[in-house]
């Protein structure tokens, strides 16, 4: 996909719903087979700490469908004038129907509505917001509201040192809508289909169905232990990725849209983690203050929904101080696939993050 | 790029290493801090220093210091 350029849409709220239940690396020193300094040395260096994750009732929807009721609450949208909605997912509530459609339904949005599901993770918020604007840009939709967000604890095995510690949980609601006066944005997405099984969810799809054998759980070489259903991360070949792609998308990005890095506000990436929110920022040398970091440390790695976090949990009181910012969002992980997007939001707009409850 | 530079830059990669206790004939994946951390706080430095991002099967095929230095210099010149 090559890079684009959009006018006349902005960005008018998002909000983030987080689960309350709260878990924390220093209570789970016997996965580091009881070795303190191990998990010291990934305290300091990957920098994990505490993250937020849903019970097994909660779903990546109900967690959307919080953050979408508090957004449209908030913006004095009514229901019926949304277009489209989208939900960006790899943790549905069903394998069919989407997750849009279902929340379409509880939302009580018009049938005059279309709604779709992507498949995406970490780059997903990006691609659902790029999909948003080309909507509008189109002349087909007046708003679109943009679902984001994953509970990727419910898929990692608590025995598996590589992901249990990093993920989080967290649904994000975006409402996108025509305006006249709104600055230019820009877009850029990738791909590369060729490293799809360095983050990849082995068995529960069509290729390899769910089985007694599949859900048995097994030690892998380096004694982490996980079923075929399963997260699996290989944690090198994503690091790799992550510090080659990235910086490298994010100036052909800026250079795409003449904006020099200065000129950006705050640069917003998917929170990976700090060990690679560093090492991307120290790449293209971005001043450490304008690259929220917190998150992670916060909440986990929440795949779709950590960007939104970033934006409502990291930047709201930045956003509301000025009258209007320019932002760089980029997401990168599974697929693997890549997106970076240059937006401008202003001080009217909604950010906030709200606690989940049942 | 100079072997000795190499060595020192690993040295400050990894965990508990002083500078100045390892050489090129260095066994790297018997050391007591090589593990996965490692292999991503080297991937890095190598990247920084020298352009260059070591990939796994880069690090199995190595055995002592100077086997992964004449690895990432075989990489520099492709």
């Amino acid at each position: 996909m090559p890079k684009c350029r959009f006018s006349d849409v902005k960005i008018s709220g998002i909000v983030t719903c987080i689960p309350t239940l709260e878990k924390c690396i220093d209570d789970e020193l016997e996965l580091f087979g009881g070795k303190v300094k191990q998990l010291e040395r990934l305290k300091k260096t990957i920098g994990l700490h505490r993250r937020r994750v849903v019970d097994e009732q909660t779903t990546a929807a109900d967690l959307c469908e919080q953050a979408a009721r508090y957004l449209i609450e908030q913006s004095a949208v009514e229901p019926s004038q949304i277009d489209t909605i989208i939900c960006v997912t790899q943790t549905p509530d069903y394998s069919q129907p989407c997750n849009a459609a279902v929340l379409h339904g509880r939302l009580g949005l018009s049938k005059y509505c279309a709604a779709l599901d992507v498949n995406l993770g970490c780059s997903g918020y990006v691609y659902g917001l790029w999909m948003a604007h080309t909507m509008i840009a189109s002349g087909g939709c007046e708003r679109v509201l943009l679902l984001a967000g994953d509970t990727i604890s419910r898929l990692v095995n608590a025995r598996d040192r590589a992901v249990a510690p990093l993920f989080g949980d967290g649904g994000s609601a975006t409402l996108v809508e025509r305006s006249q006066s709104s600055a230019a944005t820009f877009f850029s997405l990738q791909t590369d289909g060729k490293g799809f099984d360095n983050l990849i969810v082995p068995a529960g799809g069509a290729r390899q169905p769910c089985t007694k054998d599949t859900a048995v759980a097994v030690e892998d070489e380096t004694g982490n232990i996980r079923s075929l259903e399963n997260l699996f991360m290989d944690g090198a070949e994503i690091f790799n990725f992550s510090i080659t792609e990235e910086p490298k998308s994010v100036i052909e990005l800026l250079e795409y849209a003449e904006i020099d890095a200065d000129a950006v506000d705050h640069f917003v990436f998917h929170q990976a983690n700090r060990y690679i929110l560093s090492n991307i920022a120290k790449r293209l040398k971005l001043d450490i203050a304008k690259v929220p970091m917190q998150t992670v440390e916060r909440y986990g790695n929440q795949s779709s929904a950590s960007i939104p976090t970033a934006i409502c949990g990291e930047l709201a009181t930045a956003l509301a101080d000025r009258s209007s910012a320019r932002l760089l969002l980029s997401g990168f992980g599974v697929g693997l696939s890549w997106a970076s997007a240059l937006v401008e939001v202003s001080d009217l707009a909604v950010f906030e993050l709200i606690d989940y409850t049942a | 790029m100079k072997l000795d530079t190499f060595i020192k830059n690993f040295e400050e990669a990894v965990e508990d290493v002083e500078v100045g206790t390892l050489t090129a004939q260095t066994r790297f994946k018997d050391l007591k801090s090589w593990d996965s951390l490692a292999i991503l706080t080297v991937t890095d430095t190598i990247d920084m220093e020298y352009g260059v991002v070591p990939r796994k099967p880069d690090f199995e095929s190595a055995d002592t210091l100077v086997e992964l230095f004449e690895i990432v210099q075989t990489r520099i010149k492709k």
